[in-house]
């Protein structure tokens, strides 16, 4: 078993991770002025205020976007609000749908009244744009199948109009139809939860006004869990996040020395 | 331990034994996220799309204007013959011709116009100092473009904007990768918190 330089390099990276992650330490993170945002717009509403909730996400993200959306869920749970969860990626149906279950079990919030989810719908655009019309002709029926109108929450919800804001918690550029359809059109108010990844695609859309703001990957978790006071996996990750980035820049300065050392040895 | 638990870690340590190297133990775990992912999805879509959207309403409830996304939906399969392929391209323009005549309009105004106007912005604030960010943007997007302008050659003053231009994206592009470091960073924490706590139980 012969090791390469890149078994070393992942080697050393799960060696401090997992050291970093055995130590009973908690960075404390400043919070950034788009987390801010977030918080102070489910802060601001009133209570009893339904929000939408699109969980617009695959399975392979889940360890990066899960922190960001219970605290989310956590925050306006604990507010008072209502809420209204679907999905617009297939894979992300049940995950979203245990979220809300679980959290919703943490404050005592009942199904149907305080929260219900209405589960998958294919063909996004077209979703996004059948519910701005109505939502009951999109979601017929609820996750579990039980008919809209029975559903207490829903009876005054018809489309966008009656809903503070959707809040995208996504892992990819589904976000962006959220704001091209739902926002343009129909004026609804957009907010995202998405991974560090997907940031920069939508900072032009923050600085425009078409997206109000959003929480980014495990950091923007970490500085919401801060401010719910309600430590999660955010938080837990923030030490190992930096302890991990300070090694990719030891090994980028390690592999410069390295490169300009063998180039001067042989004379380039 | 619950089964699940179990399962999930097993299936992390065979999807990690890759940083090893390619392995029957990583394809195992790689085949089955792929089979699982479909299979899971094919269940999601046909209850809730096919059942749900056409079959009942349209045999149950005789909702016969149905009938037409059903024939469009059924003609995608013609390509499997060389004989029937061409009847395929009928559903596919009326795919293309729809989601182009839905999308032309919005993308105009959401990722041009609006996008535009965020860029234009006043050079001086309210308080009567120049806006640094305003004139950051205005350089930038400016700078940009030149690098795009390739009916000229990039001499004299466009080459320098255009020069300039390469910076700013170097920056972008600098900034996005550190994002995605970060991002996967990220799920490699997270997995490994679940290994440690939930997997292994070593962190309480």
């Amino acid at each position: 078993m012969k090791l390469e330089t890149r078994h070393w390099t992942f080697l050393g990276l799960f060696v401090v991770i997992t050291i970093v992650m055995l130590l009973p330490i908690r960075l404390s993170v400043p919070v950034s002025e788009q987390t801010q945002k977030m918080y102070d717009f489910i802060e601001s509403l009133p209570p009893n205020s339904i929000l939408l909730i699109s969980f617009d996400h695959e399975a392979s993200a889940l360890p990066e976007i899960r922190p960001v959306g219970l605290a989310i869920v956590r925050h306006a749970f604990a507010k008072g609000h209502r809420l209204i969860g679907l999905s617009l990626f297939a894979e992300g149906t049940v995950i979203g749908y245990r979220m809300m279950q679980n959290v919703a079990a943490e404050y005592g919030r009942e199904y149907g009244k305080d929260y219900v989810y209405l589960g998958f719908k294919p063909q996004y655009i077209a979703a996004i744009l059948s519910m701005g019309e109505s939502i009951p002709r999109t979601f017929p029926e609820d996750y579990m199948g039980r008919p809209y109108e029975e559903l207490e929450l829903l009876r005054g919800v018809h489309n966008y109009d009656d809903v503070a804001a959707v809040i995208s918690i996504a892992d990819g550029s589904l976000t962006t139809h959220w704001m091209e359809y739902g926002a343009a059109r129909y004026n609804l108010t957009v907010l995202a939860g998405v991974t560090a990844a997907m940031v920069t695609t939508y900072d032009p859309y923050i600085a425009s006004g078409q997206m109000y703001t959003l929480v980014g990957g495990l950091r923007g978790a970490a500085e919401y869990e801060s401010l719910i006071g309600r430590e999660g996996g955010g938080s837990r990750g923030m030490l190992a996040q930096s302890t991990a980035h300070i090694y990719v820049l030891l090994l980028i300065v390690l592999g410069n020395v390295i490169y300009f050392l063998t180039r001067r040895k042989r004379g380039l | 331990m619950d089964i699940g638990t179990i399962v999930a870690g097993i299936l992390t340590l065979c999807i990690l034994s890759f940083l090893y190297r390619d392995n029957p133990i990583y394809k195992m775990a790689e085949t089955l996220l792929i089979g699982v992912s479909i299979g899971y999805t094919l269940v999601i879509v046909w209850s809730t799309t096919l059942v749900d959207i056409l079959f009942e309403p349209l045999f149950s409830e005789s909702k016969l204007a149905l009938i037409i996304p059903f024939v469009l939906g059924l003609l995608m399969f013609s390509r499997f013959h060389r004989r029937t392929a061409s009847l395929s391209k009928i559903p596919i323009a009326v795919l293309i011709g729809s989601g182009a005549g839905v999308a032309i309009p919005v993308m105009l105004e959401a990722r041009t116009l609006k996008q535009m106007s965020a860029t234009v912005m006043p050079l001086i604030s309210g308080s009567g100092w120049p806006d640094i960010s305003a004139l950051v943007v205005m350089v930038g997007v400016v700078c940009t473009l030149t690098y795009f302008y390739f009916s000229r050659e990039h001499k004299g003053v466009l080459g320098k904007s255009a020069r300039l231009g390469t910076y700013f994206l170097m920056i972008f592009f600098g900034t996005t990768f550190g994002f995605t470091v970060m991002s996967r960073m990220s799920t490699f924490i997270g997995r490994m918190e679940f290994l440690l706590t939930d997997f292994l139980r070593i962190i309480k």
